[in-house]
């Protein structure tokens, strides 16, 4: 074992990383080796500096700094998500392979017509699964207003306990996509109604929903 | 309508407050002092806020959140104005006195250790950022090269030789100006 050899792997020797075999060839010639037991000493000096540097300089944040910064962070945060449901089109990160799809068959402004069957989703306990509601508008709406109802035993991702969830947004003109990731979390299931309102003009997509 | 949805607000809050502590150092060792911290930390959370529900399906949220953290900290860099990956200045210290050092009541020990976290300041602001920084995630905050890797996307064995480099250098620094033999 030779200094230059020491110098290399002296943070694994403090790290606990040599094998037994190297790191008694270490310690063999630490034990002889002035300078090289100088430079343990060293590094594990620097270490505890280090350690303690973190622990003196960060600045410590109290819960009401926090508190502020989520309510802060949910204000304008909220902004962007209404934007978000908008600037979503086929072919982005939505488009999982294993999300199902209910597209709309027609325009949001113009009159409505019934669906032949009402689109149906089996669900795994606990298990999310993707949903993505695609809404086709004749031109770019403003100010519109999605409402999601659940059934019992059936939640939105980020809103448990909640079965209304609505929030203001827009649609560009032609195809809009909503991604709600929904958890089944009691075996009772039911309908999904999610309704697009604008001004006196709704779109409502139904889904049932079974849970095994 | 309220603009805010109180109930997804405090959806929001259950999720990510177990993370708010290592979230804000981390962007405190980013940013290089408080007043950016803040503002990269608030970024971030506003960032955040709307990828709830992808938040909500992480097994690992908290590796995740701080990859968010680092990659919008490198994308936004120039608004950071510091740009420093930490090295506090001796204003933002908040050892600045000696009262304020937590954990000690000797005031020689508390000198000294003063003392250190100057000396090791003014060497780790001579280290490259990528150095820097993984020293100081690895020595100072406690994250394993893994999780640095997980973060940064820079793989363990160039994290590794960074390490070794970086502590090697601070050793030479400390040591040429009597640090390392000062306790």
């Amino acid at each position: 074992m030779t200094c230059k050899l020491i110098a290399e792997q002296v943070d694994d020797f403090l790290d606990g990383e040599l094998a037994e075999t190297e790191r008694l060839a270490v310690e063999t010639h630490v034990t002889s080796c002035a300078s090289c037991e100088a430079l343990v000493v060293e590094a594990r000096k620097l270490r505890d500096m280090l350690r303690d540097y973190g622990e003196s300089t960060t600045p410590t944040m109290d819960t009401a700094f926090f508190d502020k910064s989520i309510a802060r962070a949910a204000h304008e945060g909220t902004k962007r998500q209404r934007s978000k449901w908008i600037m979503t089109g086929f072919g982005g990160a939505v488009a999982a392979a294993t999300a199902l799809w209910i597209v709309s068959s027609v325009f949001l402004t113009t009159p409505d017509i019934i669906e032949p069957t009402i689109p149906s989703v089996t669900m795994t306990l606990e298990q999310p699964r993707t949903l993505n509601l695609v809404f086709a508008s004749a031109v770019a709406l403003e100010n519109a207003t999605m409402t999601v109802l659940l059934p019992e035993g059936v939640e939105v991702a980020g809103f448990a306990g909640q079965r209304e969830i609505t929030w203001m947004t827009s649609l560009d003109e032609g195809r809009n996509i909503l991604p709600l990731t929904l958890i089944a979390t009691s075996p009772v299931g039911g309908e999904i109604l999610a309704t697009l309102r604008h001004e006196d003009d709704d779109k409502t997509f139904r889904l049932q929903v079974s849970i095994i | 309508m309220n603009p805010v949805d109180k109930h997804q607000q405090a959806s929001f809050d259950v999720l990510i407050r177990p993370h708010l502590e290592r979230l804000y150092r981390l962007s405190f060792r980013l940013a290089g002092n408080k007043h950016e911290a803040e503002d990269l930390f608030q970024d971030v959370l506003t960032k955040i806020f709307p990828r709830m529900n992808e938040l909500h399906q992480l097994e690992e949220p908290g590796s995740w959140l701080c990859r968010v953290l680092y990659n919008h900290f490198i994308d936004n860099r120039r608004r950071y104005a510091r740009q420093r990956l930490v090295a506090v200045s001796e204003e933002h210290l908040p050892g600045k006195s000696l009262e304020e050092l937590p954990g000690k009541l000797d005031p020689v020990v508390d000198a000294e250790r003063l003392d250190n976290i100057m000396r090791l300041d003014a060497a780790l602001a001579a280290l490259s950022e990528e150095h820097r920084l993984v020293v100081l995630l690895h020595d100072s905050e406690g994250y394993k090269l893994l999780e640095i890797q997980e973060i940064t996307g820079t793989p363990v064995g160039t994290l590794k030789s960074r390490l070794h480099r970086a502590r090697a250098r601070l050793r030479e620094i400390l040591s040429a100006d009597g640090t390392e033999h000062g306790a």
